[in-house]
């Protein structure tokens, strides 16, 4: 702490912010300064660091309702990606434990799972990532501060310890990557008192147990399904519809398949209020909107997954000038990520109107750093993000649904190739393969340029990821068919696809 | 392994044995099929018998004695009359039959060729059975107890050759929905004003015949290695036991996969390969790691050894062993492995072309018999094409696919450039963990554009699946890029999801993608294939 100390005198020695023809890096004690340790500001400093810049990043995190706390990393590391991943992992081993029986395996007794033992090894894997962090940003001469970081004026962050050390730094640049939190519904009583989110779900010390997930994202749904696939008793509580965004077809075939491996769903059912009975149990009570009754039912946790928001309130963004949307809370940017204030910027879940996703983050931080230490002057392209949602069906897509392409070009302009596909692995198993879709969506005309394309089954994300760089290169329908298949692979059928929906033929593929 | 065609896919049957008549409907008695091999095989006791009765069936079919007098009427005619049912001449007869021509196909066994009965499918089943055998181990690790057990051949079997002759009844169905119609039999070309073919004793004749026979696993003779014993890979396919001990000669991608499949089932597996590691046609990046992959696997690899003899003896078959080092000095070493109960022949493929009687009607053929098309498919005859294996090139079902349905557009549809383009074919390798390869290996870059020239990318790393595991494998990756735009010509990789990783990278790569475009693709996370987009 000495040496922030130090920081700080030199801030206060030097103070001549006035004189521009100045080397502007003796002016500061950092070339750039991040407030916040999660996907997008640890790429951002890395980047700038290894590019020859002074960096600092200071990362704190603030303990959910329920007191879990975590290490360095962020939201995908901790609470995120990471975590749900070996879960949904788990998840899909628990399947493959029914596969395996009809793939001539003799399973003697009953199988059962502990969540004890595969949180802890979960958990281990945060740690070691936590650490892992630490290591890299070491290694590349990062100023790491465990400190909640907010802004004193437009070059100048205030930092705090957890102990409730005070120090001030000094930067040119100031990134901002404090990421978002999930919300509470705080109009539902018990709610936050009972409740748990995302943020404790990964590191509960013991079985969730008989769990009531509220909401319909994709957290909601990738939650409720490794929590299915575990063997716990899950119920998904859904006020409209699910995966809003996302393709609606997509999205049903996605709940449809909860629904066949044993999740259920309370459709258009709203929360009114949660209560610890005395034998420690939680009753929910809740309005099922068609019905407009009132139904109860007792649960061992409710997970509430109802929507992310910024931490955009103890930032001190006032105090530089930094705009935020009203609405949303976030810090507007633009395209270059800088905010109403030119040398702070905003990437990640905290920016307005750019997509929560680690990799968008990883990718605007590096290009972001890049730009300040003036290497590169290359702006993140938001357009063509691809995605993989990890529900046990796994969803993943690029570019416009359905509905969105024929909003923007009418449902004349566009041809929606699409197929009804078995994976292999799902023959033998006598797995039912109803849900497993593919669509691409076409612009009708000219050489047919790829607007969308959606698929759903094993593996989505590494299937997408590669027809995401030739969407990326402006694929067209022809390019897909031109290419020759692999087989036998699910991904083949994505180059295969020749049914359209308009004519109205049946989509299911025979044979190889 | 894209088609088995008129040769004729007889796994069970064989000349001196024959446990159902040839020429009846085979989807609806696949069990059939199973239980009477199954007799047969065990009746026969001697594995050496079983080798010699298969050699026999897979070796094209001897022309079978025409029954009925020769035909005296005039052959039947057709549009397209296609010579092999596997994945080309199906697709090939399908799509002539939706572009309004008469087709008929010659199959003198169940449909869907190797791909269907030998190849892919069976082999992709028997993949799929040891990946639960790998879950299996990473249950425990994931938090589940009591996941673990035994396996059980028989069952898997059982579902397996189900499966398969579901698949053979959708062929005919397709066939039948198509108006195609199915000849049962041997084709042998007969000379005549013009090409004509002659099956079971019927004569039938097409403006356009398309010969797409497919292949058959490559044996050695008595000659070449004493001991007449013959294994092959046909026969895995329709074992009924399990294996304790298993030999796999060869080197190739079958050998790979089938070591693989039954190291993880729980035989112990060894390969005996004449050279230092396996797949070595493939980027070294991919075929060092393979070889070191199989070597965890706890597969044994015999390099630079040859099979000298085999024996019957009590326990089992005994195969000795000649290991020679070019690179060391040492002596010429003799090695036995007894109690051998599978040894499997991968050393090759040839093309079904003998008793087709094809050469005689001009139809040129290469020196290992492989049917010399053009780029079109054509023959050196007119109004015969090929595709397929039998051609030898790119031996892949959905490259005799692409070819069959390129040849009835251009017949039928009057688009005279309709051809496959034979360049950036993707290939996986189902190995233990699978291998995704397409384009260019660095070797063969580095010829084509010159070291300095060529800009190479790798990373290898433990997927997060592992994250968990005591089990673990790498999974590593390659792009070779040529020229100062970095356009990507080749992508090697293995590890755990490169199988499903791959076709997507192909159609990008297809399209010419560079370097640059990858680094603009943004990550999907958290995948493997994520890091394909962020190498530095």
């Amino acid at each position: 702490m000495a040496a922030s100390c130090r920081w700080r005198h030199r801030f206060k020695s030097f103070g001549c912010l006035h004189n521009p023809k100045r080397h502007l890096t003796s002016l500061y004690d950092y070339d750039i300064v991040v407030i916040g340790g999660g996907s997008g500001g640890l790429a951002c400093s890395k980047e700038a660091a290894q590019l020859g810049k002074k960096v600092a990043v200071l990362d704190y995190v603030e303990p959910s309702a329920k007191g879990t706390k975590w290490g360095l990393g962020g939201t995908c590391v901790n609470v995120g990606c990471i975590p749900k991943k070996l879960m949904h992992q788990a998840a899909l081993l628990g399947s493959a434990v029914k596969d395996g029986q009809k793939y001539g395996w003799k399973i003697p007794g009953p199988v059962s799972h502990d969540w004890v033992t595969m949180a802890d090894r979960v958990q281990n894997h945060v740690k070691s990532l936590n650490w892992g962090h630490r290591v890299q940003l070491q290694d590349k001469k990062v100023k790491y501060l465990n400190m909640k970081g907010s802004l004193v004026d437009e070059h100048t962050v205030r930092g705090v310890t957890p102990k409730g050390k005070e120090m001030q730094l000094t930067a040119r640049d100031i990134v901002i990557a404090t990421g978002g939190r999930p919300k509470y519904p705080t109009h539902v009583p018990g709610a936050v008192e009972y409740g748990i989110t995302s943020d404790d779900i990964f590191w509960l010390k013991q079985s969730p147990g008989k769990t009531l997930v509220v909401g319909a994202s994709y957290v909601a749904l990738e939650c409720a399904g490794f929590l299915t696939g575990v063997g716990l008793d899950t119920t998904v509580m859904v006020r409209s519809i699910g995966l809003r965004g996302f393709d609606q077809q997509m999205a049903g075939l996605v709940t449809d398949y909860m629904e066949a491996y044993g999740t259920k769903f309370a459709w258009k059912c709203v929360p009114k209020k949660v209560e610890k009975l005395p034998s420690g149990t939680l009753q929910v009570t809740w309005t099922d909107m068609l019905s407009k009754r009132d139904e109860c039912d007792t649960f061992d946790t409710v997970l509430w997954a109802v929507g992310r928001a910024p931490e955009t309130q103890h930032l001190g963004l006032e105090k530089a000038g930094v705009q935020i949307n009203q609405e949303t809370g976030k810090i507007v940017v633009g395209p270059d990520e800088a905010t109403s204030v030119p040398n702070i910027y905003a990437i990640g879940d905290i920016s307005q109107g750019r997509p929560e996703l680690t990799p968008t983050a990883i990718k605007a931080g590096k290009l972001l750093a890049r730009r300040l230490a003036r290497q590169a002057s290359e702006f993140m392209n938001y357009d063509n993000v691809p995605t993989t949602v990890f529900t046990p069906l796994e969803y993943s897509c690029v570019g416009l649904s359905e509905q969105e392409a024929e909003l923007r070009h009418g449902k004349d302009a566009i041809e929606v190739f699409h197929a009804f596909y078995k994976p292999l692995e799902f023959t033998v198993a006598e797995r039912d393969a109803s849900q497993c879709y593919i669509k691409v969506v076409c612009l009708r005309g000219g050489d047919q340029r790829i607007l969308g394309m959606h698929f759903t089954g094993p593996n989505a994300g590494e299937v997408t990821q590669g027809f995401a760089l030739g969407f990326q290169c402006g694929a067209t329908y022809p390019h897909l068919l031109n290419t020759v298949g692999i087989h036998p692979t699910s991904a083949e059928e994505l180059t295969k696809v020749h049914i359209t929906k308009r004519s109205g033929l049946d989509a299911t593929v025979t044979g190889c | 392994w894209a088609a088995r065609g008129g040769g004729g896919v007889a796994p069970s049957s064989s000349a001196g044995l024959e446990p159902r008549p040839p020429f009846a409907p085979c989807a609806s008695d696949g069990e059939g099929v199973a239980t009477g091999t199954r007799r047969d095989f065990l009746g026969m006791g001697l594995l050496a018998q079983i080798g010699r009765a298969l050699r026999s069936a897979f070796a094209p079919s001897p022309r079978r004695p025409v029954g009925r007098a020769m035909a005296s009427d005039a052959p039947l005619r057709f549009d397209f009359l296609v010579v092999g049912g596997g994945s080309g001449g199906l697709a090939g007869a399908r799509r002539a039959a939706e572009l309004g021509a008469s087709a008929a196909v010659v199959e003198s066994h169940r449909l869907g060729g190797t791909c269907v009965n030998v190849g892919c499918v069976p082999k992709k089943v028997m993949w799929n059975a040891a990946v639960h055998a790998e879950y299996l181990h990473d249950h425990s690790d994931y938090g589940f107890e009591g996941a673990s057990g035994q396996f059980s051949w028989q069952l898997l079997k059982r579902k397996r050759d189900a499966y398969v002759s579901r698949l053979n009844q959708t062929y005919q169905n397709n066939l039948d929905k198509a108006k195609i119609q199915t000849i049962r039999g041997h084709a042998t070309f007969v000379a005549g004003p013009e090409p004509t073919v002659e099956v079971g004793g019927k004569k039938y004749t097409a403006p356009h015949i398309l010969v797409a026979t497919g292949g058959r696993p490559s044996v050695l003779t008595d000659l070449e290695v004493p001991g007449g014993l013959r294994g092959d890979l046909c026969w895995l396919f329709f074992l009924f036991v399990s294996f304790r001990r298993s030999v796999i000669v060869g080197a190739g991608y079958i050998a790979v996969e089938m070591a693989g499949i039954l190291s993880t089932l729980g035989s112990r597996t060894s390969i005996i390969l004449r050279q230092g590691v396996v797949l070595r046609n493939f980027d070294s990046y991919i075929s060092n790691n393979c070889t070191k992959e199989l070597l965890n696997a706890g597969v044994d690899l015999w390099k630079h050894t040859q099979v000298k003899s085999v024996r019957q003896q009590r326990g089992g078959l005994e195969v000795t062993l000649v290991t020679k080092d070019p690179d060391t000095r040492e002596e010429e070493r003799t090695s036995v492995v007894q109690d051998v109960d599978c040894l499997l022949w991968a050393i090759g493929r040839e093309p079904n072309t003998s008793g087709l009687n094809i050469r005689e009607m001009g139809v040129e053929l290469d020196e290992k018999g492989h049917i010399v098309v053009d780029e079109f498919q054509n023959t050196t005859r007119k109004g015969i094409y090929a595709v397929g294996d039998v051609c030898g090139k790119a031996l892949l079902t959905p490259v005799a696919i692409a070819a069959g349905r390129k040849l009835a557009h251009r017949l039928f549809e009057g688009k005279p450039d309709s051809r496959l383009d034979y360049s950036c074919i993707p290939t996986v390798v189902f190995s233990h963990p699978p291998i995704g390869t397409v384009g260019y290996t660095e070797e063969e870059a580095t010829k084509k554009w010159g070291k300095d020239n060529l800009k190479i990318y790798k990373t290898s790393f433990s997927p997060m699946y592992h994250a968990l595991t005591t089990r673990k494998t790498q999974c590593i990756m390659k792009l070779v890029c040529a020229g100062a735009e970095e356009k990507v010509v080749g992508l090697h990789m293995q590890g755990v999801g490169c199988d499903e990783m791959l076709q997507g990278f192909a159609v990008a790569i297809k399209m010419g993608a560079t370097k640059a475009d990858f680094d603009r693709t943004v990550a999907i996370h958290p995948t493997s294939s994520e890091e394909l987009v962020t190498l530095r």
